[in-house]
């Protein structure tokens, strides 16, 4: 990835343009597939997991990298349904820069 | 959504109004978020053209993170779209729901309103019931699409100014962000199997393929595999 400030590039563009063609077809497939077919117990269930199993698997070799992210990282889970998600990040970063310094 | 297509338009002004005032809690909350998600991008090398371009066509949040996160690791393009298309595939049970709301309604109208179907405009419109239009939907949708396409592009042009990131830890905001997200899809004790088999997962491939976005996939896969299992078990 490297962008000039203004410019397009072409691979990004290509990238944008697939990412935002699958996503629509995220939206619109949903009432056009329940006229279709009926999803399962299974089908549906693991279609409600995937983007939190999506999530686990982006953050986890991150957050596991060193003990001071990790810690950190178990900060923000635990404020995370409690405060407005720029307090919890910025506590996050926040206590990241501390526990990096001293771990 | 019964009333617009046949409705005066003074009550589609007055639904989009509505919808427009009650976008704004969202908005307050989608501002920062966009702005963070902004001067990430920046950070990954995305000019704001392209930062817009994105908002403007996927308008998906938190697969818009991922794919800067990735981006930002030099990752291929497929590995983007395809994760992009993973994060999102929640859309497809939303729109399941608003199936009986569209049935019989004009189907560029419908694809038109379902492009601006994010989580929270999703939420807001069921709250509605019956009393649910497309003046609203519109109402709703398009105030955040327009704060989202501003905060975005605005974040992307300040981030551009910060020079190292990870002196400051910035580098953690995208663990933050992620697990902020991710508390947002918890559902109880039962969101627990398949986002452990996930880290497993995710773990496992990763100590293999440390530069791959294979350890996302098998993450998706465990998850998905565990979370179908338990599906079946309990139905």
């Amino acid at each position: 990835m490297t962008g000039d400030d203004g410019m397009l590039d072409g691979a990004v563009l290509a990238v944008i343009l697939a990412g935002a063609l699958a996503t629509w077809l995220t939206r619109v497939g949903g009432p056009w597939l329940i006229a279709r077919i009926r999803l399962g117990p299974a089908a549906s269930a693991a279609l409600e997991a995937t983007p939190g199993a999506v999530l686990v698997a982006l953050v986890a070799p991150a957050a596991l990298s060193r003990p001071s992210d990790a810690l950190a990282a178990a900060l923000v889970c635990l404020i995370a349904r409690r405060v407005p998600m720029a307090v919890a990040v910025a506590v996050g970063v926040a206590a990241v820069v501390v526990l990096r310094r001293v771990m | 959504m019964t009333l617009s297509s046949s409705s005066p338009p003074a009550t589609v002004r007055r639904e989009f109004a509505l919808g427009a005032v009650h976008a704004l809690p969202i908005v307050a909350g989608a501002v920062p978020f966009g702005f963070l998600l902004g001067s990430l991008a920046a950070k990954a090398g995305l000019s704001p053209l392209e930062m817009g371009l994105m908002s403007a066509l996927v308008f998906a949040g938190s697969s818009q993170f991922v794919a800067v996160e990735l981006w930002s690791r030099d990752a291929a393009g497929f590995a983007v779209v395809g994760s992009i298309l993973l994060v999102n595939l929640r859309h497809l049970l939303m729109g399941a729901t608003l199936a009986p709301r569209l049935e019989g309604k004009p189907p560029l109208r419908v694809g038109a309103a379902l492009f601006l179907m994010a989580d929270e405009v999703w939420a807001l419109a069921l709250r509605r019931g019956e009393a649910l239009t497309f003046g609203y939907w519109f109402g709703v949708g398009l105030t955040l699409y327009v704060a989202w396409l501003a905060s975005t592009v605005a974040g992307t042009l300040a981030g551009a100014l910060i020079a190292d990131p990870a002196a400051w830890g910035l580098d953690f905001t995208f663990i933050a962000v992620f697990l902020c997200l991710l508390a947002g899809f918890w559902s109880g004790a039962g969101a627990l199997p398949p986002w452990l088999a996930s880290a497993v997962a995710a773990l496992s491939v990763h100590a293999l393929m440390p530069g791959g976005p294979w350890h996302i996939l098998a993450g998706a896969v465990a998850g998905g595999t565990v979370a179908a299992w338990r599906g079946r078990a309990l139905s």
